[in-house]
């Protein structure tokens, strides 16, 4: 096994995508389940905290270490089974998402869950529970694991198949491949309807398994992962609208998710059932006009539209967007509309632009990414929207906002100059947390919580349900050497009074 | 002024080629065809040309039914209408070019757009031959156009720099990337494509002077050889690069 002391040579494991940095004095770099096990044990007994990295896209720090070693999974990229039959696929935690796509899509079939960065890792993607473009319809990546083999803090292994192991109410028992046996007593927050990433999932009579998606790498190191496939749709319409008046867009998206609601995954019905909504304001679009010549002038916002079709659903699927494009005054000149693969991926790309921009805007200026992530219910989300947006427009800082709107998920990000416009974005992004959780939505519906949100999942679910999570971590981690610092703060761990 | 795009309707350059039973053919099974990406900047000059000068865009393909699809796709773009010279069988590119001159004669159209080439054959040819049969002016590989009146002043791309062409029409002129950035189809113009008509008509008869004995796939390349993972490695790489590889 591979293992990196030299600092030059580790220097990349120790910032991530949002240009959080940190530390640590080796990088391990397992090739198999049991290298994993073997420095897992070690660094247990000798109380070495351990931080376990994708492919540091992540946008919170969870992948960066604050000290000790970390494991990198890059190694562990081998995709041990695609069953075209029964439709599921088994991985090892490394595999790149775009290989992953690919290959499934050499099969005829469609891994759904598909975060804006596809340059990350399955296991990466299981951590945080990433969503993206296509969740609107499909929901985020937990609806797509089946099974996960786990190597745990002291390197017991567990195995968890959705549908075997259930907790009764707020208990949960697990029992690793030893038999040793794990009393687990749940967290009694209620989560959001929204889509969410924020702390551990908690719900009485739960899946064992979902406790671990979305645990940030606190709870346990995912070996091998099953996920769930499904047919590759025919063939995708894909447009980029753009309106002259930021509400018409606001409008077409409301028509349209309300129009698509339900049923979602399920074909052909009648409905317009649209795979995803995702909008561009006016600043974003001014942000990618150099790279992009051909956004319209006029442009005042823009949504990139999905729908699955096929050769039956084709015209009316398209007459029935046209009719609401030209119903909210859609420029019907100059959007975009994908004729054939290369377009569509065009339009992807365009959208991963945005993101990618922002992310190399702030390690240029040397600031932490301050980017909201939040999603409300969508009653509120008008509400939501007007109200972030006059918070950004009277802190004078520069701004823009992009989202999975489908899903009323924002990411409104400010892009300060200098140290004094940081901090007052950080005011800002804290009041636009407490306005989703007053709606009752979240702080964050996919990037996950990490070692930048503390204070806002505190906030959201009070310190009670924190000390919870942390007791849950306690029951697994007794060492308290897994991801520390992820999700909460280790004074949680340590201080016995919290 | 009356504006010609030809174009042809060529496997995805994504999708996997398998060569077909007969090892003559491409086996068309779960091959995607797309318009031939050189030709949408045809296209996108064709339609430039127009906005510029007024005129009529005319969308010219030689093969079967399924080439309709690129027709289509150049018609939604905002070309006016569509020819498909309709032929089943292999063609070669001398018979591509004279079904193509023949049709063109007919529409006496005064400049024509080709792709610089289409990514199937590569052959790079139909352009160039098409405006011999027609006896117009040529400008191949061009990167940048413009026209005043009867006048074109164009750029071409040839080894380590640029060559600048003036010429007259009537003309062909064969385009490379660089001469424009195709735009999408928009709603309007998808609308529009809808109501277009394509003409359907046999294509001049043609003898084929070229016959596909064989098709095969070129030998895939030798994997690559991992001397070492440090320092002590540098030796025997030294030794390879000026032994094996001759490089050094
Ligand atoms: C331009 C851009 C766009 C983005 N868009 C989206 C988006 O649309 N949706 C979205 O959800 N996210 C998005 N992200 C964030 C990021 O891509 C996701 O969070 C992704 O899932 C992280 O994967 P990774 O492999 O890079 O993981 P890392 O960042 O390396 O790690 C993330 C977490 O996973 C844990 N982890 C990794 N592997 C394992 C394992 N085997 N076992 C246990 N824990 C593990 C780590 O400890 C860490 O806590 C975006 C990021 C960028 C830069
Ligand atoms: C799998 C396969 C099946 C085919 N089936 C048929 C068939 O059934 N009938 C048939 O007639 N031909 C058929 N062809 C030929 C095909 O339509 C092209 O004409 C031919 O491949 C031209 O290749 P080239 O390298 O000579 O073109 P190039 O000289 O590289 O092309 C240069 C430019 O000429 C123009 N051009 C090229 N071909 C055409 C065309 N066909 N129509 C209009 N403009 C064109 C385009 O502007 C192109 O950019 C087939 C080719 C393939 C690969």
């Amino acid at each position: 096994m591979i293992t990196k002391t030299n600092p030059d040579e580790i220097q990349s494991y120790l910032v991530d995508a949002a240009n959080f940095k940190g530390n640590c004095s080796a990088v391990y770099f397992p090739e198999t389940h049991d290298d994993i096990v073997e420095i897992v044990k070690e660094a247990n007994n000798n109380k070495t905290e351990i931080t376990v990295a994708g492919n540091r896209t992540g946008l919170t720090g969870s992948g960066i270490p604050s000290k000790g070693i970390v494991i990198s999974t890059e190694k562990l990229n081998r995709i041990l089974e695609i069953n075209k039959d029964k439709k599921y696929a088994i991985v090892q935690p490394g595999v790149l998402l775009s290989e992953l796509q690919d290959k499934v899509s050499e099969h005829g079939l469609l891994y759904a869950p598909d975060p804006t960065e596809t340059n990350c890792f399955i296991g990466g993607t299981v951590a945080t529970n990433a969503s993206g473009s296509k969740s609107f319809k499909y929901d985020a990546t937990r609806n797509f694991v089946e099974a996960l083999k786990i190597i745990l803090p002291d390197g017991e292994q567990l195995n968890l198949v959705r549908g075997e192991n259930f907790a009764d109410g707020n208990t949960l028992i697990l029992k690793t491949e030893s038999a040793k046996k794990i009393t687990i007593e749940l967290a009694d927050y209620k989560m959001p309807s929204t889509k969410n990433a924020a702390g551990y999932f908690s719900k009485p009579d739960m899946d064992a398994i979902d406790l671990f998606i979305g645990s940030e790498g606190t709870l346990g190191i995912f070996s091998e992962i099953k996920i769930r496939l499904i047919d590759k749709p025919e063939n995708i319409l894909s447009a980029v609208i753009f309106f002259n008046d930021e509400s018409s867009a606001l409008n077409f998206i409301d028509d349209l998710r309300l129009s698509s609601l339900n049923p979602k995954e399920i074909n052909n019905s009648e409905n317009i059932n649209v795979l995803g909504l995702e909008y561009f304001d006016k600043n974003s679009l001014k942000f990618l006009e150099s790279d992009y010549p051909k956004i319209p002038d006029e442009a005042d916002a823009a949504v990139w539209i999905e729908h699955e079709t096929n050769k039956e659903s084709e015209e009316r699927i398209f007459n029935s967007i046209a009719e609401s494009i030209n119903k909210h005054n859609g420029n019907n000149e100059k959007s975009w509309f994908a004729l054939n693969l290369k377009d569509r991926k065009g339009f992807q790309d365009f959208r991963h632009a945005v993101s990618w921009k922002v992310s190399e805007y702030i390690t240029k200026q040397n600031v932490q990414k301050v980017g909201t992530d939040s999603a409300v219910p969508v009653k509120h989300f008008r509400i939501f929207y007007d109200y972030i947006k006059g918070l950004a427009i009277n802190s004078k800082i520069a701004y823009l906002v992009y989202g999975h709107f489908g899903d009323c998920h924002v990411h409104l990000n400010l892009l300060p100059k200098n140290n004094d416009e940081y901090k007052i974005a950080r005011d800002v992004y804290r009041l636009i947390c407490q306005k989703a959780i007053d709606l009752n939505g979240t702080i964050s519906a996919e990037h996950g919580i990490g070692k930048l949100k503390h204070e806002y999942l505190e906030m959201m679910y009070g310190r009670s349900a924190i000390k919870q999570m942390a007791k849950i971590k306690k029951e697994l981690d007794p060492n308290f050497i897994l991801c520390i610092g992820n999700i909460f703060s280790s004074k949680y761990l340590i201080d016995q009074k919290l | 002024m009356k504006i010609v795009v030809c174009v042809s309707h060529v496997p995805d350059t994504a999708t996997k080629i398998v060569v077909g039973s007969d090892n003559k053919t491409i086996d068309a099974n779960g091959v995607t065809y797309v318009l031939n990406p050189y030709d949408e900047i045809a296209v996108e000059e064709a339609l430039k040309t127009k906005e510029a000068q007024g005129g009529d865009v005319v969308v010219v393909s030689v093969g079967p039914d399924n080439n309709k699809e690129s027709i289509r796709k150049a018609l939604a773009m905002g070309a006016d209408s569509g020819v498909l010279l309709k032929d089943d069988n292999y063609r070669d590119s001398v018979g591509v070019a004279k079904a193509l001159a023949e049709e063109i004669k007919a529409q006496d159209a005064q400049i024509v757009f080709f792709g610089k080439q289409s990514v199937d054959y590569d052959n790079s040819i139909v352009g160039q031959l098409t405006a011999e049969m027609l006896g117009y002016n040529c400008v191949s590989v061009a990167v940048d156009l413009k026209l005043d009146g009867e006048k074109i002043t164009a750029e071409r791309e040839i080894e380590g720099g640029r060559e600048v062409i003036e010429t007259s029409l009537p003309a062909v002129i064969t385009c490379q990337k660089g001469l424009n950035e195709p735009r999408y189809a928009a709603l309007k113009g998808i609308m529009a494509a809808k109501r277009k008509t394509i003409e359907e008509k046999d294509a001049a008869v043609s003898e084929n002077s070229v016959e596909i004995l064989e098709m095969k796939k070129p030998a895939p390349k030798e994997p690559g050889k991992i001397v070492g993972t440090d320092s002590s490695a540098v030796p025997e790489l030294v030794r390879l690069l000026k032994e094996e590889a001759k490089v050094i």
